[in-house]
Formats: C-alpha cells, structure tokens, sequence
C-alpha cells in the first residue's frame, strides 16, 4: 500500500530532476578558497539532485548571497536554537505542517512500517566527505546497536512493541528500515526540531570509535576533550542538538566555528549544503550567523537597540510596545507570529505529588474542574495580553484541523458558584476561620504553586489567579525556583501545582503524534512519575493507577497501531476530548503573539506566521536559509 | 608689639573702656546661667538640637511619615489590592483647579483609554468635558483599619464612577499612590522595628560582655566573628528560604524583621563593648561597686549615659540602613512577598527595561526610599551633636 505520505515523497523526487544544476555563480564569500583550490567550484560541493527551494512559490523572493546576521542568546547552552532554527532534516515539515523529504531525495511508506530513504547522490557533509549509506549503517550498526555506547539499547522512540526495526543498506544511496507493525509517528520524529539522529559522519566518528580506534589514541582523546571513557567521548564529538564541536560534520545551512567557552558563536555558510533557490543560487543566501551570549533579562533591551538583525528567544508579547517604538529609531522592524502554545500560562496540579492529601483532592476531577471554573480567564486576558488573547482550556489551537470550540470551551467559563457546589461535593465544604476551605485531612487549603520564575507574566497571572481562588475558599501561595532545581522537585513530588505552558504543540495534524496528551516523558509535570514510566520503558517510575490516565495510555497505543488518517484522527479526538472534560492542566490563554524582530533589511521572511518550539522549531519551516539582505553589507 | 619699651621712669601706654562699669555684672550672669545650670539632660540636648536646621526640619518630616503610616487606609484614595483593569498603566493625572477659566476646587479630567493598535500601547487622554471634582472625607472602598474594624472612610476619593490616580497605576491598574502609602507603613516600621531588636541584643549582649570580660566576653567575641564573616546575601537567602511560603503575610514580615535585626546586632555590640571597657575602670564606677550596685545598675545608670550620643547617632543611621535592607532583600525577592506591599516590593516591580523606557512613574517610589534615608541621617546627625550638650 502506498500512503499519502509516499506519494508526496515521490512527487518531490519526480518534479526535481526536470531542473538544471546549480545556475548560481560561486559565492564571494568562499570564492578565494575555491580560487586557492581548497574547496571545488560550486557545482561539484552540490548534490546531483539538489532540493530547489521555490521562494517566489512560497511569498517571498530570490534573493543574493552575502551578509551576516546576529542573534542573542541568553546563555552558551543556546547555542542548541541554531540546529533548530536551521531545520535541516531527513523529512521535515513544510509551512503548511505537511511531511516532505529534505535531506532525502525522496522516501516511500509501506503500511506505515517499511521505510525506504533514498539520499541525494553526491551529497556531502561540510567536511565534503560523501553522505551515503555508510553514514546511516554507521550510526545503526555501531552506534544504535552498540550496547557499550547504548546501555539501554536502541532508544525507545525506535521500538514498536520493543522490537527495533530491521536495517538494511539497498545500495549505497538507499537504506531501509523495517518494521514488523506500523510506526506511524517515526517521521514526524525525524522532522520534530530535535530529531532522530539516524545518520552520523562516519568519516570522522570513526576516530573516536573503539572498534575503529586505537585504544592509545583513544585515550588520549579521553584525556585531551576530559571525560570518563570512549562512551562519553562519541556522545560529546557527535552531539548535534548541541553544536559545540566545530569540527563535526553537518548537513546543517551553517557549520559551527566556535568551540565554547565563549561569548560569541560564529556560523559560517556550508559550502556543500543541499538547497538551491529557483535561480540556481547555493543556499543558504546569509554567509554567517553570529551569537552573542548576553544576561537573558537584556535581550529584550538590547534588540530595541538594534543589537539583533533576527530575533525570537526570549522576547515575550510584553517587550513588544518597546520594541515598536524602537522602530523609529533603529533600523529593525517588529513582526507580530502567532505562539503554538495550547495555553500560554496553565497551572498544572502534580497527580503524582508526594503529599498524600493534597493527591487525593486533585485527582478528584470535580476539584480540578472547579479550579478552572475559578478563573476569570477575561480579567487575565484583558490585564495582561491587552484583550488580544484566546479565553481557553489548555487544548489545541483553532488553526489546528482538530480543533473543536468545545475543546477550548470545556470549564472554561468564570462560574464561582459552580466552582464552589463542585468544591463542596467533593469533600471540601468545611471552612477555616480565614474563611479557607479544609481539605479532607483537616488542613487548610493552602496551595503552593511552583513556578520557575523565568517571566513576569507568569507572576502576574498568578497574582489574579491568587484573588480567583480566594472567591472560592483556596488559597494560593507562590514559590519560585529555578528551571532545573524546579524539574527535579517536579519529579520528586514535592511540587503539588506548578505552573508552566500549555500543550507545546497546539496546532497538531492527525498525523501527528498525540503523545503530549498522554504521560510519556518525565518533564510532564501532572504526571511526571507516569511519564518516566514510559519515558524509560516501564523501568523506572510507576505505571499509572488512575483509570482516566491509563484510558490515555491505551488510546496513544492505539493510535501507534493505526494505519490510515481517518482512525488516527478519531483517536486524537477521543483523546483531546477526555482532556477536555478531565482538565488535567488548567488553561487560561491562547493564542498569544510572539514579537519577532528582524533587521528592516533582511527579506524573505513572512509577516504573519505560526512559531513554537513543536511544530515550526521556531523559526526552522520558514528555512532562514532563505532569508537575505537586499543590499548585502 | 614692636614698639620699644618706654624709657625707665616714663608712663605705660595703656587703655582704658569709657563703657559704664557694672560691678554687680557677675552676679547677674550667674543668674542666667542658673537656668542652664539647672536645666536637664533632656533640655540641654533640645537646644542644642533646635540650632541644627536640617535635623530640625527632618525630625519634623519624619514625625509625619511616622504618623502617616499609621492612617494609611485612611489617607490612601483606594485599597491596597483595588484593581482597574480599564485603566492598567494610566500616566498620573494632573490635578487641576481651574476649568474653563472659573474655579471648580480640586478636580481631574476623566480620561478615555484607547489601544494604539500599532505599538499596542494603552494611550490615555484627558476628555475636557468631564469634570470629575475630588470628594473629601468620602466613602470610597471598604477597609479593615489595622485589621481590627471595617470602615470606607477616605481622605480623598474620586468623584463617583470616576478615577483619580495621582501617581498613575501600575500593570494591573492598581493606584500606585496608595501602594506607596502602604508600602510606607511596612518599609518604615520594619526600619524600626529591626533596630530595636539590634539594639536591645547589642546592649545586652555587648554591655554584658565588656562589663564582665572574661570567658562570656570570650566567646561573644568570636560568636559576633563569625557572624560577621558570613557573606550576608547567601545567609539572607537561607534565612528568606527557611520562611515557609504558607506563613501569613505579617508572619513573613516578623520573620524578615528578626533576620535583619539579628545580623545587624553583632556591630553596635562590638562598640558597646569597646566603650565599656574603658568605662569600667574609671572612679565612678568603683564609687558605685563600692556602694553595692548590681552590675545590671552600674550599666543602665552609669555605663550606658556615658555613649548615648553614640546609640542615638549609631541607632538613627542603622535604621536607613534597615529600610535599605528590606528593599534590597524584597528587590532580590527574597524577603516579603505580594499580596503584603513594600517599597522594596513596588521597585521589584519596576526593574524591568519597559517601564523604565514607557512607565517611568513606576519608579516613584525611589522618592520616598530617598527622602527618609536622607531625613535620617540629617536627624541623626543633629541627634548626635546634641546629645553631648557639654562640648
């Protein structure tokens, strides 16, 4: 059977063959080291195949090569926003959230289990060595299956039923992998902003590998990079979520040239990178991309000082006033994008918390939906979004296809008195003299909410969120930490209500997987516990003992085993809808903008726009490598 | 002195006052004095203090503030936690008299606020037909006057359905005038409050310890040492964590004044101390011994008047020093926590780069914090040149 999916696959490998190669002079920036005979000419460094990125197609324009642009970062570790925003991948996402090969010349789907890549002839990583088969054999054979580098064995994301897939090299640009049952979400993992990693260059990782290495060279790699052993060694050389190591190959828009400890991270152009404009010209149109690592409370500052040709991290709806005003003075200008988010600020109640009263009160959904009924969602969206938001559950976004405005209307309307009958039904109808209510265990409802104290926002919403529980006899307390510090108490039980986003991903496809709504990982803080469970494949953490989680469980495995759209579709209806009516996480509003800055001259990119981390990594499906200057400096 | 002496036998110049001679001029001085002479501490040390203006003038300012602050709910046109979701980041509105020429009393124009779509920023402006006049000793929002009884008894109030903000609102159109007010109460009483703490343990604890010498002063020393080396903002942040977030906001607030007050005492202690030894040894303290006094006496009536001038100078410059604490440790957000309003609480709120660059009036409360640090230390200065009369 041949998916839609397949087809799109095939179509994309049939309609570009029909262009001519690499039209595109050489670019200025690498001409002396093509000229030095360092580098081939332009048309050697490009695949047979390239994949032609149509920016007129897509609202833009063709552009020319050259320029550099500078980002802030609010830290070293944010270097990991460059892979993400280069968006290179296998099979990655168009705008319009549909699946289609990138990295790949084209790929077919067999009953959503048999996956065949077929990778772009005389494509090369950016040290130039040859990206073939071997690459992909490399990273499955001797990295994957290799249980002295993989103590767990392959990762869980490749594992149906705990089977991993059989893999096999059909030539040396074909590969494939296959499976016994459907895996329908394995390429929306290879197009997810921190991907699958599949394939490594081999050419290089060899040095660093036992089997190919010796052990005295070996070990002084050991020594000269300061880690454990040669496990530690490969994982740090070959980290690609994290480029610090310039020396890495990439199939990336822009290589690394700077190792950290720094202030400043320095990308250049790839010279062998595989897109081309309809013009012919090389991607990616900008020749350097500079980080500057800078306090995260001054970026906002600094980018209304013109500091940043292209800005997204950590801007936040309230910089934007300053940001526009700025406008006048230095040459940026501000764009308004839509946050993906299902709620920009929810509270989340800790079902796994530690303190055994406080459990027992929040898995009462009657508690959970009378807190969300507490809130006067339009206080908060007119005090702090302007009015300009969504009032809404935490659930998925009206430009998602399987948005239902019951979804976002589910308890979601401001009744305190509904709230209070559903408090008083569920045990908690004897008050204190501060007028709080009792829990069950005769202490008064004190909640503690946890935040990691990375926004204002959240304070604020907080501060109204503190006087809507007060109308219904709770009372709320806040504690701030710190991200990490906040993670581990998470898991630890020791937070009963946090406060964090909504869903990550809000404009879901059905192709998409559900796995947000169910507990699959341990930084999902209702769950957390749960979440571990599946995280680590049922070894450590516990499996959940609430009938309305395992209903999840059960619908995510089934929508792991479904082949055709319709009943993945059906599933994550089931799913969103259950959510709804459980209210797990507590929404308040959607739909929030996200200020974008961008120098005024820097072209190509689209005014209105979708940006989260899930689906769009950021800024990755509108390919800043298709962003130019139109008088290049 | 450099004309030549006269010749032997010939008269000295010299000079005589044609003033009228009063021979009873002595007596009549000791008269005057007899007042001073019999005037107490207490009296000497106010003259001495009302020639110095600007302690004077301090002294006075501060008393009001002191009496302010115990009428905020009074004085303050809204309730601490009133919001105004119409009117978030209103500028200060300009209070005026005169309308179309004639005079009307205290008035505001009321205002109309409009979303600039384009920068997204909420514009204010002044609608000149609406004369919203100010109403005194009015009812306006309900209150708990010191926690103990409820009134709505105000000073001043907006006209009925109207708004007045005098010094503009905050984020979430709360009355930043009124914050102020209450954060009055609570920046300047845990000033207070913290000094008297440091002050009775470094007293005690430092007059003890020079008085006695020996094994206790021993170990005071090395305790106040070590207290002394600790860094203070990581012992403030343990400290402000031990602090259960659950406590009441008055519990959190004595729980910040005990902190300050207890790493505050271990300076005046060491001075006390010092100025003991040296005091101990003089005759009127053996005088005292001999007669029978209990150290506890020999300190309080003999000891301590011998250093007030250096207390007093010591207690009203810590107590700035205190106020600055507070703000610093709530700016940190380490000390008090909303819903309870301090100055230090209300800067927290102001440090981000936006309001700086469009709410200025946010940073209002530096005035406050600015002028009473300054109203301190001028009255402490003052205090301390009057307080040793003698000189």
């Amino acid at each position: 059977m041949i998916t839609r999916r397949a087809t799109l696959g095939l179509l994309a490998a049939a309609f570009l063959p029909g262009l001519a190669r690499a039209g595109g002079g050489e670019s200025k920036y690498l001409k002396d080291k093509v000229d030095a005979g360092e580098l081939p000419p332009v048309a050697e460094r490009l695949p047979k195949v390239p994949r032609v990125v149509n920016t007129a197609a897509l609202g833009g324009e063709p552009g020319v090569q050259g320029g550099s642009v500078r980002m802030l970062i609010g830290g070293q570790r944010d270097v990991r926003l460059m892979p993400i925003n280069s968006y290179s991948r296998l099979v990655g996402y168009d705008r319009d959230l549909k699946l289609q090969a990138d990295i790949l010349e084209s790929y077919t789907v067999e009953e959503e289990r048999i996956f065949t890549f077929r990778l772009r002839e005389g494509h090369r990583w950016s040290s130039g060595d040859p990206f073939t088969a071997e690459d992909f054999r490399y990273c499955w054979e001797d990295v994957i299956l290799n249980r002295e580098l993989l103590k767990g064995g392959p990762p869980t994301d490749l594992l149906v039923e705990g089977k991993p897939p059989i893999f096999s090299v059909i030539d040396d640009v074909t590969v494939r992998y296959a499976w016994e049952k459907p895996i329908p979400d394995f390429l929306p993992k290879l197009a997810s902003p921190i991907p699958l990693v599949l394939a490594l260059p081999a050419a290089y990782m060899r040095q660093f590998h036992k089997k190919f290495q010796a052990a005295d060279v070996l070990e002084k790699h050991i020594i000269k990079q300061r880690v454990d052993d040669w496990r530690g060694l490969h994982i740090k050389m070959s980290r690609q979520t994290r480029p610090e190591n310039p020396d890495l190959p990439t199939l990336e828009a822009w290589r690394p040239r700077t190792a950290p400890p720094a202030e400043q991270f320095i990308f250049e152009r790839n010279p062998f990178f595989h897109r081309i404009d309809e013009n012919g010209t090389q991607l990616p149109y900008v020749d350097k991309v500079v980080m500057n690592v800078s306090s995260p409370d001054l970026i906002s500052a600094k980018t209304a000082t013109g500091e940043s040709d292209l800005q997204v991290a950590n801007l936040d709806f309230a910089d934007y006033t300053l940001l526009k005003n700025a406008e006048t003075i230095y040459p940026i200008n501000v764009l308004l994008w839509k946050r993906t988010l299902g709620s920009r600020v929810a509270l989340v109640p800790n079902l796994n918390c530690g303190d055994e009263g406080w459990r027992k009160v929040l898995r009462d959904v009657r508690v959970r939906r009378a807190m969300s009924l507490a809130l006067n969602r339009t206080e908060i969206n007119k005090a702090v979004f302007y009015g300009l938001g969504q009032e809404s559950a935490n659930t998925v976004l009206p430009e998602s296809p399987l948005f239902k405005p019951e979804y976002a209307k589910a308890w979601a309307a401001f009744d305190p008195d509904q709230a209070n009958r559903l408090l008083d039904e569920a045990g908690l109808d004897k008050r204190d003299d501060e007028g709080l209510r009792l829990l069950p265990d005769g202490r008064s409802a004190h909640i503690v909410v946890e935040s990691a104290g990375e926004s204002t926002l959240e304070t604020d919403v907080l501060e109204l969120i503190t006087d809507h529980f007060r109308l219904v006899g709770l009372g709320l307390f806040v504690r701030t930490s710190q991200r990490d510090i906040f993670r581990s108490r998470a898991i630890g039980g020791e937070i009963v209500m946090s406060v964090w986003y909504g869903l990550d991903n809000g404009v879901p496809t059905p192709e998409m997987s559900p796995l947000e709504l169910a507990p699959t990982a341990d930084d999902q803080l209702q769950w957390p516990v749960w979440g571990m469970y599946y995280a680590t494949v049922k070894t450590k953490g516990e499996p959940p003992d609430m009938p309305e989680v395992q209903y999840l469980v059960d619908k995510l495995t089934a929508w792991e085993m479904t082949t055709t759209e319709a009943e993945r579709e059906t599933i994550w209806h089931d799913m969103l809808k259950h959510h709804a009516e459980q209210v797990f996480t507590i929404g308040t509003v959607n739909g929030i903008s996200q200020p974008i800055v961008r120098s005024r001259r820097l072209r190509n990119i689209p005014a209105k726009a979708l940006c989260g981390f899930q689906p769009t990594a950021f800024l990755g499906v509108y390919m800043p490598d298709t962003f130019w200057y139109e008088e290049s400096a | 002195m450099k004309t030549p002496l006269p010749e032997p036998g010939a008269p000295l110049g010299h000079y005589v006052s044609d003033a009228p001679f009063d021979p009873y001029a002595a007596e009549r001085k000791v008269e005057e004095l007899k007042v001073i002479a019999q005037a107490s501490q207490f009296q000497l040390m106010w003259w001495q203090f009302r020639r110095h203006r600007m302690a004077l003038a301090s002294g006075i300012f501060l008393i009001a503030v002191y009496l302010m602050i115990a009428i905020s709910e009074f004085l303050s046109p809204y309730n601490l936690h009133t919001r105004n979701i119409d009117f978030i980041y209103s500028p200060p509105q300009t209070l005026r008299f005169m309308h179309e020429g004639s005079f009307v009393g205290p008035f505001v124009y009321g205002q109309t606020m409009r979303l600039d779509m384009d920068t997204l920023q909420r514009v204010y402006t002044d609608d000149r037909t609406d004369v919203q006049k100010l109403r005194f000793f009015c009812r306006g929002d309900s209150y708990r006057f010191w926690g103990l009884f409820q009134s709505d008894v105000h000073l001043v109030c907006p006209a009925k359905d109207g708004e007045f903000f005098f010094l503009g609102t905050d984020r979430l159109g709360r009355d930043m005038l009124s914050r102020i007010l209450y954060g009055a109460r609570i920046s300047l009483t845990i000033g207070a409050l913290g000094v008297m703490m440091s002050f009775v343990l470094g007293i005690v604890i430092g007059g003890l310890a020079g008085y006695h010498g020996g094994i206790f002063d021993l170990i005071v020393q090395r305790v106040i040492e070590v207290l002394q080396s600790i860094p203070s903002i990581p012992l403030w942040m343990a400290l402000a964590a031990i602090i259960p977030v659950t406590w009441s906001p008055i519990l959190v607030y004595v729980g910040i004044t005990i902190i300050l007050g207890m790493l505050d005492w271990t300076g005046l202690a060491r001075a006390v101390r010092s100025k003991l030894l040296a005091l101990r040894e003089e005759d009127y303290v053996l005088a005292a011994q001999v007669m029978g006094a209990g150290s506890a006496r020999i300190i309080r009536r003999h000891l301590v008047p011998g250093f007030m001038s250096h207390l007093i100078a010591s207690a009203t410059l810590t107590i700035p020093g205190m106020i600055l604490g507070e703000t610093a440790l709530s700016f940190l957000g380490l000390g008090l926590r909303p819903p309870i309003t301090s100055w230090g609480i209300l800067l927290t709120e102001a440090r981000s780069i936006n309001i700086i660059a469009l709410y200025p009036w946010l940073l209002f409360p530096v005035v406050p914090v600015v002028l009473v640090i300054l109203a301190f230390n001028f009255l402490g200065d003052g205090l301390r040149d009057a307080a040793d009369p003698y000189k």
